[in-house]
C-alpha cells in the first residue's frame, strides 16, 4: 500500500534541495567551461557555518542560511580568484581545472575534518511535523520549499531584469560577443562563483538538518546534483529547475520500486546515474533545447 | 561528362536562425585548382566545415566520388580521400614538427593496437616511408630544419606552412585549404602555389579559399564567390575580375 | 616490525602503486583522458581476484582474469562519453565509482560486504618467514610491473603512441587526418583499466584481505599525484611519481607517531596532498621529468641516415 501523495511530496522536497544544489553548479560550470568538482565541498561548508550560526549562537534557521549564503559565497569567489582564475590565464586545459578542483575540495574537506572532526554533529532544533490528509510534512521540509521557491525567482528576476544578471546570461551564450559589448567578464564571472557557493551553502543546511552534519555532507549529494545540472543542460539555469524536480521524483519513485524489488535503498543514488547515462546516450545538451535563452 | 570529385547540393547550414551558409550548389571536378573566394564573413569556411563533416548540414547533400557523405564523420570522410587544412593551423603542439606530418600520413599499420605492440616489423618501413615523404615536403616549406622541434615553437608563418605541409601528407585526392598563404611571406607564398600547381599536374585536385587574391588568380581554373552564404559570382578568374558587381562584393554593399 | 621487513614492504607497495600509476598515465598522459574513478577498476581487479582465487583457480589466471574484468567493465564505462567532451567521462566514471561501492557494500554475498574477505596469496612456500613471503611479492609483483612497463613503452614509441598524442593535443585535427578518436579513446580506456585491474589482483593477494573502504576516492587521487608530480606522458616520471609519493607517505605515518602536531595528522597530510596538486598544476603542470617523445626504430635510423645527429634537438 504505497502513499503515493506523500510519494509525490517527497519528490517535490527532494527537488528543492537538489534545485538550490544544482543552480550553482550549473551555472559555474556553464561560465567557466569546467566541472567544480569542490561544490561538494561549498555544499559542506554551508553546512558547518550555519551549524556555528545556530548552535551555539541559537540564532535558528533564518539567519543561518544568509550568513553560510555570505561565508561561503565568499569562500567561492576567493577560491575562483587565488586558484581557477590564475590556472586559465596560464592556459590550463578543462582537466588541470577538473583536478584543481578535486584538489581543492580534498583541502576544504579535510581542513573541516581538521577544525570540527569528523564525527557527525546534528542540528538540534526539532520541528513540528503536520499531517494533512495522507501527507506528513515537518516545517523544515515546508522552509526549504519555500526557500527553493524563493530563490529561485529571485534568480529569475535577477537575470531578466538587472543589469549583472543580464551580463551572465549573455556572457553565458557568447563571451567574445559580450566582451566586445563592453561586459566586464571578469566581474560577472566572480559574481557568478559568489552565488553558485552561497547557493551551495543553503543546500548544504537543509541536507545536513534533514540528515547530520560531517565532512561529507556535499559530497553524500553531489552525484544527483552533478545529474541535475547535466539534465539541466549545462549553464541553464531554467533547465536545471525543470532537471531537479524530475530526478527528484524518479528517486521517489524509485525508492518505491526498491523497496518493493526488496533491494537496499541505498541504491537510491543508482538512479540519478542512470539518469546521467540515459541523458548522455540519448541528447547530451540535456533539456537545454527547450529553454532558448535569448 | 567529365566525372565530378566533389558535388556539393543546396546545401545550407544555420547557427541560431543565422543561415551561414544559404543553398550552396557547385561541382569540383579532378585536375584543376578551384577558388573560393568572399569577404570576411560570407560563410567559405563554414562550407568547408560542412563538407568536412565538423558541422552537419541542415539542408542539402554532399556527394565526395559519388558516395554520399552528407552523415559521414570527419574520419571517415578522409579515409575517402577529402582533407582539409584549418584557416588558424590546428597542430599538435607538444609534438614535434615531423611526428605531426607522420600522423597525417595514410595507411599505417602502426596505428592499431596490436600491431604496435606485437607486429612492430610490418610497420617499420612504412614509418620510413612516410617519414621520408614528411621530410621531402618539409623540405618544398623550407621547415625541414625544424623537423625535430615542438610544434608548439613555430612562428604563425610556419604554422600555416605546417598545416598545409600536413595537408599534403594526407596523399588526398581533393584538398581543401583554408587560406593557405595567409600570413606567409611573399615569395613563399608564391612558390607555395607554384608547388600547388604542381602537384596538380600530376593528379592531385584543390579547392582553395584564399583572401590573397593576386596569387590565386594566377593559378586557379575556376573561382567561386561567395557574399553571405550564398554563391554570387563564377568563373575564370580573369572573367570574376573583370566583372564589375566583384569589387563591390568585397567592399561590401551598404 | 623487523625493519628489512618494513623496507621490503615499502618496495612493494612502490612496485604494486607503480602499476596504478602506469595505467593513469596511459589514460591522461597520453591520451589525455581524465579517469576520475581510478579506484573502481582496482576493485574490480581486487575483487574478481579474490573471488577466483577463493575456488582455487590458479594465481596467474586469477590475475588476468581480474585485468580482462577491468578492461571490459572500463569499456562498457566509457561509452557514453566517447563523442563527448573529456569532461563527461571524468563525470561518468567518478558516478560510477560511487555506485560500485554502493553494491559492493550493499550485495553481501559477492564478497562479504561491508566485512570484507580474506584473499589467499597468489605464491605460498610452507613454513616461510615473513621476509621469504615478501621476497616472492616482490619477484611476483615486479615481473608484472616489468612486463607492463614494457608493453607500454612500447605503445609510446609507436605510430599509435604517436596518435594517441595527437588525440590529446588537438583532437578535431586528428579527426580531419581520419583518426577515429572514439575507438582510441575506447582502446586506451580499456588498456589502462585492464593494468589497473592487474594492480587491483595484486594489491588483493598482498594483503591478503580487502573490504570496500581499502577503495576509496582518496586511492584514485593519490594516483593521480603520482602521475601528476612525476611527469604525465612519461612512463618513467610515472614510476618516479609513485615512489616519491609512497616515501611521502611513510614519513608522514612516521611522523604521526612519533610528533604531536596541533592538526590531526591523517587530516594534515590530504591537506598537504590537495596543496601539492594545486601548486603542481599552478608551477609546474608538466610534473618532474618531462614528457617523452615518439622514438621507433625507423625515426631513428632515418636521422642517422641522413645526419641529423648533428641538428637534433630535443
Amino acid at each position: 500500500m504505497v502513499n503515493w501523495a506523500q510519494v509525490f511530496v517527497n519528490s517535490g522536497i527532494t527537488g528543492s534541495l537538489y534545485l538550490i544544489g544544482a543552480v550553482g553548479l550549473t551555472l559555474t560550470y556553464g561560465l567557466s567551461k569546467f566541472p567544480n568538482f569542490a561544490h561538494a565541498e561549498f555544499i559542506t561548508l554551508g553546512a558547518f557555518f550555519g551549524y556555528i550560526v545556530a548552535e551555539p549562537l541559537g540564532l535558528g534557521l533564518p539567519p543561518s542560511l544568509v550568513v553560510a549564503f555570505l561565508a561561503t559565497g565568499l569562500v567561492g569567489l576567493l577560491c575562483y580568484r587565488v586558484i581557477f582564475q590564475p590556472l586559465s590565464k596560464k592556459g590550463a586545459t578543462i582537466i588541470h581545472l577538473m583536478v584543481a578542483s578535486i584538489a581543492l575540495g580534498l583541502v576544504l574537506r579535510y581542513s573541516i575534518g581538521a577544525i570540527w572532526g569528523w564525527e557527525p554533529l546534528y542540528f538540534k532544533t526539532s520541528w513540528p511535523s503536520f499531517d494533512i490528509g495522507m501527507i506528513r510534512i515537518t516545517g523544515l521540509w515546508i522552509w526549504l520549499i519555500f526557500v527553493a521557491i524563493t530563490l529561485a525567482i529571485i534568480m529569475h528576476l535577477i537575470l531578466v531584469h538587472t543589469k549583472i544578471g543580464k551580463a551572465i546570461r549573455a556572457t553565458n551564450s557568447n563571451p567574445e560577443l559580450a566582451l566586445a559589448s563592453g561586459i566586464n567578464i571578469d566581474r560577472v564571472i566572480l559574481v557568478t562563483w559568489f552565488i553558485g557557493a552561497g547557493l551551495a551553502a543553503v543546500a548544504g543546511i537543509f541536507r545536513a538538518a534533514n540528515t547530520q552534519i560531517w565532512p561529507m555532507t556535499g559530497w553524500d549529494i553531489i552525484l544527483p546534483i552533478f545529474a541535475v545540472a547535466i539534465l539541466g543542460g549545462i549553464g541553464n539555469f531554467y533547465g536545471s529547475i525543470v532537471a531537479a524536480f524530475i530526478i527528484g521524483l524518479a528517486e521517489n519513485l524509485g525508492v518505491v520500486a526498491l523497496m518493493a524489488l526488496g533491494l537496499s535503498t541505498s541504491y537510491r543514488i543508482a538512479i540519478a546515474f542512470i539518469i546521467l547515462i540515459l541523458t548522455l546516450i540519448i541528447r547530451p545538451e540535456g533539456l537545454a533545447m527547450l529553454f532558448r535563452r535569448s | 561528362m567529365e566525372e565530378v570529385l566533389l558535388k556539393i547540393e543546396e546545401v545550407s547550414k544555420h547557427f541560431g536562425g543565422v543561415y551561414a551558409v544559404n543553398g550552396i550548389s557547385l561541382d569540383i571536378t579532378p585536375g584543376k585548382i578551384w577558388g573560393l573566394v568572399g569577404p570576411n564573413g560570407s560563410g567559405k569556411s563554414t562550407l568547408f566545415n560542412t563538407v568536412l563533416g565538423i558541422h552537419k548540414p541542415d539542408e542539402g547533400n554532399i556527394y565526395f566520388k559519388d558516395r554520399c557523405i552528407t552523415n559521414l564523420v570527419p574520419h571517415q570522410i578522409y579515409d575517402l580521400g577529402l582533407v582539409y587544412t584549418f584557416q588558424v593551423p590546428r597542430l599538435f603542439q607538444a609534438l614535434k614538427v615531423l611526428d605531426n606530418m607522420l600522423v597525417a600520413g595514410r595507411g599505417h599499420q602502426g596505428d592499431k593496437l596490436l600491431f604496435s605492440l606485437f607486429f612492430r616489423k610490418s610497420w617499420q618501413k612504412k614509418e620510413i616511408e612516410l617519414a621520408e615523404k614528411a621530410m621531402e615536403i618539409l623540405e618544398l616549406l623550407k621547415l625541414d630544419h625544424l623537423a625535430l622541434s615542438p610544434a608548439g615553437e613555430l612562428s604563425g608563418g610556419q604554422r600555416k606552412l605546417l598545416e598545409l605541409g600536413k595537408g599534403l601528407m594526407a596523399s588526398p585526392t581533393l584538398l581543401l585549404l583554408d587560406e593557405p598563404a595567409a600570413g606567409v611571406n611573399p615569395n613563399l607564398g608564391r612558390s607555395m602555389f607554384e608547388r600547388i600547381e604542381d602537384l596538380c599536374q600530376k593528379g592531385l585536385s584543390f579547392f582553395i579559399i584564399e583572401h590573397r587574391l593576386e596569387l590565386l588568380f594566377d593559378f586557379a581554373h575556376w573561382v567561386y564567390v561567395m557574399d553571405k552564404g550564398k554563391i554570387v559570382l563564377e568563373g575564370k578568374p580573369q572573367e570574376v575580375a573583370q566583372d564589375p558587381s566583384f569589387f563591390h562584393i568585397y567592399l561590401g554593399d551598404e | 616490525m623487523d625493519p628489512l621487513v618494513y623496507v621490503l614492504d615499502f618496495i612493494v607497495l612502490v612496485g604494486i602503486f607503480s602499476i596504478f600509476s602506469l595505467s593513469l598515465n596511459i589514460e591522461f598522459g597520453f591520451a589525455g583522458l581524465a579517469n576520475f574513478g581510478k579506484v573502481a577498476f582496482v576493485l574490480i581487479g581486487a575483487y574478481t581476484y579474490t573471488l577466483l582465487s577463493n575456488i582455487n583457480v590458479p594465481f596467474y589466471v586469477c590475475l588476468i582474469a581480474g585485468a580482462t574484468a577491468s578492461a571490459i567493465i572500463g569499456f562498457l564505462v566509457s561509452l557514453p562519453t566517447l563523442k563527448l567532451r573529456e569532461d563527461y567521462l571524468a563525470i561518468v566514471v567518478l558516478a560510477f565509482g560511487e555506485i560500485l561501492k554502493v553494491i559492493v557494500k550493499s550485495e553481501d554475498w559477492i564478497a562479504g560486504g561491508v566485512w570484507g574477505i580474506p584473499v589467499y596469496p597468489a605464491i605460498s612456500v610452507t613454513g616461510s618467514s615473513a621476509r621469504l613471503d615478501m621476497v616472492i611479492n616482490i619477484a611476483l609483483v615486479y615481473f608484472c610491473l616489468f612486463i607492463s612497463f614494457f608493453l607500454l613503452q612500447l605503445l609510446a614509441n609507436s605510430p599509435y603512441g604517436r596518435v594517441m598524442r595527437a588525440i590529446r593535443e588537438d583532437e578535431v585535427a586528428a579527426e580531419a587526418l581520419g583518426k577515429n578518436r572514439a575507438k582510441y579513446r575506447a582502446q586506451v580506456f580499456a588498456l589502462g583499466s585492464a593494468i589497473a585491474g592487474l594492480g587491483g589482483g595484486l594489491y588483493a593477494q598482498y594483503l591478503q584481505f580487502i573490504d570496500p573502504y581499502m577503495f576509496a576516492p582518496m586511492l584514485t587521487f593519490t594516483i593521480w599525484i603520482m602521475v601528476l608530480l612525476g611527469g604525465p606522458g612519461n612512463n618513467w616520471g610515472a614510476l618516479l611519481g609513485a615512489g616519491l609519493v609512497q616515501l611521502f607517505d611513510r614519513g608522514a605515518n612516521i611522523v604521526k607517531d612519533y610528533l604531536t602536531l596541533p592538526i590531526d595528522p591523517s587530516n594534515l597530510q590530504y591537506i598537504i596532498y590537495g596543496i601539492l596538486i594545486i601548486l603542481v598544476l599552478l608551477y609546474r603542470p608538466q610534473g618532474l621529468l618531462k614528457e617523452s617523445q615518439v622514438k621507433t626504430k625507423a625515426m631513428e635510423s632515418i636521422f642517422n641516415g641522413r645526419g641529423f645527429a648533428k641538428n637534433r634537438r630535443g
